[in-house]
């Protein structure tokens, strides 16, 4: 293997994010395809185990670790960077599009990462370019969400260190594995860490916050990174931790709760990443290789259908500047190609047959079966109602059929178009043949989607989810309101901590500070005339000392001197 | 929704009702009380959607929704 493949797969695409931004505008969209491409070539080639060894103080940090289930998650990280830059090849933004390389490519490092410091440095380059993304929408709403956004990951990379030094202070190890026990406090802390990128309740309102405020190319990106790298990780340190079952089952249908009330079609799509990554955390917990499998194949799906319906819904922000579905009605006519491109996202993410998501779900719901864990089996399938009925039925049915507002949409880039055929081309062929998929997989194990009782439950589930959504539809359109998450908690307290640790402590400073300059410039004047002192009216002006007019009469002196000649000369009489 | 659609539905559910009925369960699949339930996933999907969409309304009207503005 030659050194020139051996190259950390984050190489290249970080060091093009920090490129791009030097070429010329007409070279740089085109230039951009070229390093996930590049970063793609090695992750296909590079031979499993570790390479690229540096030392770093006394610890060695091991930059490349592979295996099947890194190569599968950096395959598709490689894919969606390389989609997301045909779908954002119109844009003219240096800096976002130099962060957009750094981003993904700061993931594959996290993927590849051998150990715990290096997945750590990582960790924290994804959280800050990420931030970027939400930041180049430039409104105030982004500025904002952004800034709590960082703030929130930089919380969770701290818990993350934290854990990883408690972690290497009792084992004395910084290897990236299943830890050995999930309750000691450095397992506990790195959960947290990494339970807050995968968007685990209470932990996940960065997620519903940042999205739908990020530019329209950028949430693509989002979409696919962040969380799924979490997944990554959760599965290589959390394997069988039963408490994820849970968490993950409570997550999915957490998603399909507020998807309902949200109103804003990229927020309805955050709130179903969260939804859909319970799938995956749930598999984690239950641990099987067929649950596992099914968490590595779900990822993989669910990046390719999510950034699918980012784009659709992106397409549709781009076009008509409106994202809210109370603004938004009757485009199907006008955008055609976008309607169903989305609806292929939509059919793979809705776990209909011959899509993507069918072939991947199924595997997850099929372990939690098999493991007889049943209320998750059931839960887990009643979040697929509620997947489609949102992300199928809702969020097409009033954004391009419904009540027209009459909008006249902008015509679509081509190259968004290209985009999203390229993606969806992707979900139908994993769908209709998952040989594809299933043969990277981490386990072997055989698993075969197209049963016939697996066929019929799909469709009696879909069809008549469909059915209940009709009769319903008119209790689902959008509202203007906004649902309250847990970001309240720091989001509400912010005005108040602003007023208690900002502004009070900017008011005493300003107090002290005014009352110091005051007898400053008092001293200042008694100096200068100490007369002044015992000058009693403030209002006249204060005079500077001058000898010629402070200086007594000399008449005051000659009567003090007779007055003390007197005195004496009348107590000798008396003596 | 045009008529032709709802009798493409319609059969498509047919089908579905009798493979279910018509095929033994597949052995490799694992038994689980509700099958034994005839149509369980068409009621299944249908009362979950239903419960769905009316409890997640609930809870917004009850706890969660306020105005845009509510953060500013």
């Amino acid at each position: 293997m030659s050194e020139f493949l051996l190259l950390p797969p984050a190489i290249p695409m970080i060091v093009g994010g920090f490129l791009l931004p030097f070429l010329p505008k007409r070279m740089r969209s085109g230039a951009f395809l070229l390093f996930p491409l590049y970063s793609l070539l090695i992750v296909w080639t590079l031979p499993e185990g570790t390479h690229a060894i540096v030392p770093f103080l006394q610890f060695e940090l091991v930059l490349i670790s592979a295996d099947k289930l890194s190569r599968l998650f950096g395959i598709i990280f490689c894919l969606t960077a390389l989609t997301g830059g045909v779908y954002a090849y119109h844009l003219d933004d240096r800096a976002q599009q130099g962060a957009a390389l750094i981003y993904g490519g700061s993931a594959l490092g996290v993927t590849f990462a051998g150990d715990l410091l290096t997945l750590f440095i990582f960790w924290e380059i994804m959280a800050i370019s990420s931030t970027y993304l939400v930041w180049a929408q430039r409104t105030v709403e982004s500025e904002k969400s952004g800034l709590r956004y960082l703030l929130v990951h930089l919380f969770g990379g701290s818990a993350l260190l934290a854990g990883i030094l408690l972690h290497l202070q009792t084992s004395g190890s910084l290897a990236i594995g299943q830890l050995a026990s999930d309750t000691a406090p450095s397992s506990m802390l790195m959960l947290v860490g990494v339970g807050l990128n995968a968007a685990i309740p209470p932990l996940h309102a960065w997620l519903s916050d940042a999205y739908p405020r990020a530019t329209v190319t950028g949430a693509v990106f989002m979409s696919a990174f962040t969380t799924k790298s979490a997944v990554y990780l959760l599965a290589r340190m959390f394997p069988g931790g039963e408490i994820l079952t849970l968490l993950g089952v409570i997550m999915a249908l957490y998603g399909v709760v507020y998807a309902v009330l949200a109103n804003d079609i990229r927020e309805i799509l955050a709130y179903h990443i969260i939804s859909q990554v319970g799938y995956m955390v749930a598999g984690v917990g239950i641990g099987t290789e067929l649950a596992l499998n099914g968490t590595a194949a779900h990822a993989y799906s669910h990046i390719l259908y999510k950034s699918l319906l980012f784009m659709g819904a992106g397409a549709v922000l781009h076009t008509t500047g409106k994202s809210k579905l109370t603004e938004l009605g009757g485009l199907a006519r006008a955008m055609p190609l976008t309607l169903w491109l989305y609806m292929i996202g939509a059919f793979s993410i809705s776990g209909f047959p011959f899509f993507n998501g069918f072939i991947s779900k199924s595997m997850v719901v099929s372990a939690a079966g098999e493991a007889h864990i049943e209320w998750a089996y059931l839960l887990l399938t009643l979040a697929s109602v509620g997947t489609f009925l949102h992300t199928g039925l809702k969020l097409p049915y009033f954004t391009w059929f419904g009540e027209s507002r009459g909008l006249q949409p902008s015509p679509v880039p081509i190259n968004m178009h290209i985009g999203m055929a390229v993606v969806a081309f992707f979900c139908t062929m994993y769908g209709i043949a998952p040989g594809l998929l299933y043969e990277f997989l981490p386990f072997d194990v055989a698993y075969e989607p197209y049963t016939i009782s697996h066929l019929v439950e799909a469709t009696q589930i879909l069809l008549f989810t469909f059915v209940a959504f009709w009769m319903l539809r008119g209790k689902l359109a959008g509202e203007p309101l906004i649902a309250l998450d847990t970001d309240w908690f720091y989001r509400r307290p912010a005005a108040l901590s602003r007023r208690l640790i900002v502004t009070t402590t900017d008011r005493l400073f300003s107090f002290v500070e005014e009352k110091a300059l005051k007898l400053a410039h008092s001293l200042a004047h008694a100096a200068r005339n100490p007369l002044n002192l015992f000058r009693f009216s403030t209002s006249a002006p204060l005079e500077d000392y001058d000898p010629d007019k402070e200086r007594w009469p000399l008449g005051v002196f000659v009567g003090a001197v007779l007055a003390c000649i007197v005195i004496f000369a009348g107590l000798s009489l008396f003596r | 929704m045009k008529r032709w659609h709802w009798i493409a539905l319609g059969l498509i559910a047919a089908v579905s009702f009798l493979t279910e009925f018509l095929t033994p369960h597949n052995p490799g699949h694992t038994e689980h009380w509700w099958n034994a339930i005839p149509g369980f996933y068409a009621l299944f999907g249908f009362i979950g959607c239903v419960a769905i969409i009316v409890l997640s309304k609930w809870i917004g009207k009850l706890l969660l929704q306020r105005r845009e503005e509510y953060y500013e």
